[in-house]
């Protein structure tokens, strides 16, 4: 049995569906029958060409119990269907129906499940591993969360325990804050519990999407960076994959951590695993375990070409790492870590131009309904990408009314985090800030300042250029940094088809490259492509 | 080895190429990020039209840059193109590819929006031609083909001028329905009561110019119901009709619907048919469409038309049996309905009844007001099915958040759930409509809490409710009654004035805070009340595989 992630909500959105098709079909291809349960039937999930009996009923003890005295399944995967599925896997164990129905739980087992998603146990897991973890309270009261705050002081990170996307948190940075945000926090989760914690400000927030097997081989998927140092909720952060900023020293330092941390658990199939890195030193300090398909997974699985739900299931029910094809390649075994020669981009896409009313910052509860993801050999042309993906209007790095901001409301945009930072730093490059200046706001890895910066660097060139003066070699580099059409015409004051109708004269049109898991290593299959400028025979 | 180039698009040589194909090629249109207005519908049906233009034999190729879904999983079509989802982005795409012709009718708004410039720069479009789609989305045409047609709407217009707006809404009488014509999505749409607030309306919230209109139309405040339509261009199957619970003024992607229909006479069943016909023929829909209606005294009039597959699709799919993607999309590559077994017309009701309803993100979103309206405001959906009417309802509520316990209801421990009461506060307009459904949960045992207005009204029809302080009194005050929490649910309607109503706001805001359900539309009060007599007659509610929905009935209760 599998249990679907119900409906679409902040927090939750297509890739529990995502997850679940594949790993259904990655179940009956071993001959598994699939019993489905899922309240949200616009789903290819609760298709009956997916599954083998398909429930389209409320996600509730009672109803999943019916489901399960009448279907009578051998097995329960609980790791497919996001929060939602763990969490209803949870309340069956505890009411006891799954001991009543004699139904096993498949994949990570749920001890572990718990060990990475109580603090507490997490905490006292971390220890044991000689994980660092940041200093931090597991509160059940407001006295409680004061008397942390005494002992260490402001910025404190709430978060509850047991919600979907960190609902109920935030960051207080005085006593208003810290009692709303605890409030509302200790409401939200399902135990009232939520968990203070030093903020680290300033520090990178890095991924890794991790898999183990019952032989406990483990491999690295991919890692990725939010462009958004700590602070800002991963959903609503732009992410890149891999990770840029980091030093090999680094990365080699965070990876060995994520794998001991997957073996620490004992988590059986893919783990997200959310560190935190100091800028300056080599510090870091584990913030978060996801033993489940998540977002992150969905995300990862697209940019590498690595189905990471599939291989999960397959590891519920037995298989090893070294015994499943990589049916994207069809060339690689499932242990064989994907390498990427391409930069990945995701931005989330914000409700905002609906909810006008509503607080546009973003933090560590997050706001976001869906995303979108590119994929470009530089970080600038997949970033020019991601931002005409997201349907708001914008072709490039400026959003209509930025132009309007004073200096003064600038700087404080840059310093408080919201969904129209990234249109706000080019603005900044626009009237002149330095990079370290704008470094200081947002404290943004300065690698990526800087290549936002050459973007605008490049815009002012471009701006007002007649576009008889468009060598082919301008149109070139715009085109390799990601500036299209619409965006060049508008820079310009001509209409995208005049544009078009140049750059094809010129004979500029973009090629088009697979993403094949192996950077080129073996001969793949995967029938995915994302376009570049480059020219044919590199 | 060096880089692997898609050159495995036809006009390359390469020893790269992809296995080469003579097969011809067709580009399908995703639906980009998730956004309100836009949900997951749009992957699915987007997945179940690649696979069938793939078992047509045809090379399904799929452009979409969502990470999330199914449409970009690697083994849905032959080729998928992870790239933004702009005109030059697919032209790029479409001149490597050299497909048959592209589909625009399955991913949602950011499909259908490209339709234009792609038909501009040369590329057949698949299904409906573009005219029609233009001729659906331009107002002042589509308003010229139903008075063709003889098919009724609401009065009004399109204004380029405030003034102009003034006029028509003097000539046709309030409340009218306002919004920019140049958005879709029911964004910036408002009901408007006087001529003050549609001053205030047109001075603040929408821009206004000859380029710019605004529509003004009467605002009919009947039952809405909607229908899609799959049309080869001559004959036209109708899979069901989805029957609002919400009356009209509440966006359908927020409202609660149910198929079939459950108080529509035959009378409007048949004229809702006949006009969705009428039009799929004038549009010569080859595919999807989605038609909207209002009921008001018998007579059906449309509100909207749009020439793609709508939000209801996967739903009706799934309870009616019919393979809606599918089907639309082997009359688009020109089957026609015949060859396929169906025959024009409104499709049998199946033997379940389905209600949709929506879920709403709203704990996430600080200061959004959850008050109903024109706007869409849901982030997702869900399902409820069972063989009777209360039943589905009954877990459509459950799913969706609604689970109210019964006063004196027990868990399995023996322990109590929920609190036995409501909290009401109902605007001055509907507080008489309000008081016999208040009545209602009262007779199920429900203590009653109201505000001072609320709870006189209550009283005159025989209910005694606890008066509650109103927010800006001293505690203990209605915040304190929610913020305990003290009460299962809150029915709290919105007034319908412009300007902002702040305790309304404050008091919506606070339930969404403190986890207590808060209904603000009466007729989401009365289906829930139906859905819990029912849980209080009959508490049993079984479950059904979906591959169970079209077997004979056999009681299982």
């Amino acid at each position: 049995m599998v249990i679907g992630s119900g409906p679409i909500v902040i927090g939750q959105a297509a890739e529990f569906d995502y997850a679940g098709t594949q790993a259904c079909q990655a179940l009956r291809e071993e001959g598994v029958s699939v019993v489905l349960v899922n309240s949200n039937p616009a789903t290819i999930m609760t298709d009956v060409e997916t599954a083998d009996a398909v429930y389209i009923e409320p996600l509730t003890v009672s109803f999943v119990e019916q489901v399960i005295a009448k279907e009578r399944p051998d097995g329960l995967l609980p790791s497919l269907g996001g929060q939602t599925g763990l969490n209803m896997a949870y309340r069956l164990a505890e009411a006891g129906i799954l001991d009543k129905y004699n139904v096993e739980l498949l994949g990570t087992p749920l001890e572990s499940i718990k060990k990475a998603e109580d603090r507490d146990l997490f905490k006292e897991t971390m220890k044991r591993l000689n994980q660092p973890v940041p200093e931090s309270a597991i509160v059940v009261s407001m006295e409680e969360a004061k008397a942390f705050r005494d002992q260490i002081g402001y910025p404190l990170i709430i978060r509850p325990a047991y919600t979907l996307g960190g609902t109920g948190g935030g960051i207080a940075y005085n006593d208003k804050q810290l009692e709303q945000f605890v409030r509302s926090g200790l409401d939200r989760s399902l135990i009232h519990q939520i968990l203070l914690e030093r903020y680290l400000n300033g520090w990178k927030e890095v991924e890794y999407e991790v898999m183990r097997d019952g032989n406990d081989t483990c491999i690295t998927i991919c890692n990725m960076e939010n462009f958004d140092p700590m602070g800002v909720h991963t959903g609503d952060s732009i992410v890149v994959a891999p990770s840029q900023t980091l030093s090999d020293k680094e990365y080699q330092m965070l990876r060995s951590a994520s794998l001991e941390i997957i073996r620490g658990l004992g988590i059986e199939g893919g783990c997200n695993v959310q560190l935190a890195l100091d800028p300056k030193s080599p510090q870091y300090y584990v913030i978060e375990v996801n033993p489940r398909v998540s977002r992150s997974s969905a995300l990862a699985s697209k940019a590498t070409g690595y189905p990471i739900a599939r291989v999960s299931a397959k590891i519920a029910i037995g298989f090893h790492l070294d015994e499943i094809p990589n049916a994207v390649t069809q060339k690689t075994l499932a242990c064989f870590e994907p390498a990427l020669d391409y930069c990945v981009v995701k931005i989330p896409r914000w409700p905002f131009d609906k909810f006008t009313t509503s607080d546009r910052r973003v933090t560590t509860q997050m706001k976001a309904t869906g995303e979108v993801m590119s994929i470009d050999r530089s970080f600038e042309s997949a970033l020019m990408k991601a931002l005409r993906s997201l349907e708001i209007g914008v072709y490039g790095l400026r959003s209509k009314g930025v132009g309007l901001l004073t200096e003064m409301e600038i700087e404080e945009k840059l310093r408080v985090p919201t969904d129209e930072r990234i249109f706000i730093i080019a603005e900044a490059f626009r009237r002149g800030m330095m990079i370290e200046e704008v470094h200081d706001l947002t404290k943004v890895d300065c690698w990526f300042l800087q290549k936002i910066w050459h973007l605008i660097e490049m815009e002012q060139q471009l701006r007002n250029k007649p576009l008889d003066e468009f060598t082919p070699d301008l149109m070139r580099k715009a085109k390799k940094l990601g500036f299209n059409d619409h965006h060049l015409g508008e820079l310009i004051g001509v209409k995208e088809p005049e544009i078009r109708a140049r750059r094809k004269a010129m004979g500029i049109a973009p090629v088009y490259k697979m993403v094949d898991t192996c950077a080129g290593e073996f001969e793949a299959q995967t029938p995915y492509y994302y376009s570049c400028y480059e020219t044919e025979s590199e | 080895m060096a880089l692997a180039d898609a050159a495995s698009a036809p006009t390359e040589n390469s020893t790269q190429t992809a296995t080469p194909t003579q097969r011809q090629r067709v580009i399908i249109i995703g639906s980009g990020p998730i956004r309100i207005g836009q949900g997951i519908e749009f992957d699915y049906a987007s997945v179940h039209c690649t696979r069938t233009i793939r078992d047509m034999g045809y090379e399904a190729i799929v452009i979409n840059n969502n990470p999330e879904t199914v449409s970009t999983d690697f083994d849905i079509s032959d080729r998928l193109y992870f790239e933004p989802l702009t005109v030059e982005d697919c032209l790029n795409i479409i001149d490597r590819e050299q497909p048959i012709g592209v589909v625009v009718q399955f991913g949602g708004q950011t499909a259908i929006n490209l339709a234009k410039p792609l038909m501009q720069a040369g590329v057949n479009l698949l299904g409906t031609p573009y005219n029609s789609i233009d001729l659906a989305e331009d107002r002042d045409r589509f308003d010229g083909l139903l008075i063709e047609l003889g098919i009724p709407k609401p009065a009004g217009r399109a204004i380029t001028t405030g003034e102009a707006a003034v006029e028509v809404a003097r000539e046709i009488g309030y409340p009218v329905l306002v919004r920019p014509s140049y958005v879709l999505g029911g964004r910036a749409m408002e009901i408007v009561f006087s001529e003050e607030d549609l001053r205030s309306y047109m001075e603040t919230a929408v821009e206004v110019s000859s380029d710019r209109p605004v529509l003004v139309d009467k605002y009919i405040t009947g039952k809405e119901a909607e229908v899609d339509v799959i049309s080869d261009g001559v004959d036209c199957l109708l899979p069901g009709i989805m029957e609002h619970i919400e009356r009209a003024g509440v966006h359908s992607g927020d409202s609660m619907a149910v198929y079939p229909p459950q108080s529509l006479s035959q009378n409007v069943i048949r004229q809702i048919e006949e006009y969705a016909i009428r039009i799929a023929r004038a549009l010569k829909i080859k595919g999807l469409m989605n038609i909207q209606y209002v009921i008001e005294n018998d007579q059906a009039y449309i509100i909207e038309v749009n020439p793609r597959a709508s939000r209801t699709v996967p739903y009706l799919s799934k309870i009616t049996g019919i393979p809606m993607v599918q089907v639309a999309t082997q009359l688009m590559m020109g089957k026609t309905l015949k060859e396929l077994g169906y025959e024009t017309g409104l499709y049998p009701d199946a033997d379940q009844v389905a209600v949709k309803a929506p879920v709403f993100s709203f704990q996430k979103l600080t200061m959004v007001d959850t008050g109903l309206g024109p706007e869409m405001k849901s982030t997702g959906e869900i399902m409820g099915v069972d063989n009777q009417f209360p039943r589905a309802l009954y877990k459509a509520m459950v799913a969706s958040g609604y689970d109210i316990p019964l006063p004196g209801q027990r868990d399995a421990k023996g322990e109590a759930v929920g609190h036995g009461a409501l909290l009401t506060t109902l605007a001055d307009y509907n507080k008489e409509e309000g008081a016999p459904i208040v009545k209602g949960f009262a007779e199920l045992g429900y203590k009653i809490y109201a505000t001072e207005g609320t709870a006189a009204t209550l009283r005159k029809h025989g209910v005694e409710a606890e008066v509650v302080r109103k927010i800006r009194e001293e505690a203990p005050n209605l915040m304190t009654l929610l913020t305990g929490p003290e009460v299962d649910f809150l029915i709290n309607t919105p007034e319908r004035e412009r300007t902002p109503e702040r305790d309304g706001l404050k008091i919506r805001r606070a339930a969404v805070e403190h986890g207590v359900p808060c209904l603000t539309s009466l007729d989401t009060a009365a289906a829930l009340l139906t859905a819990l007599r029912y849980q209080k007659a009959q508490r049993v509610v079984g479950v059904r595989a979906v591959g169970e929905y079209h077997l004979p009935e056999h009681n299982k209760h």
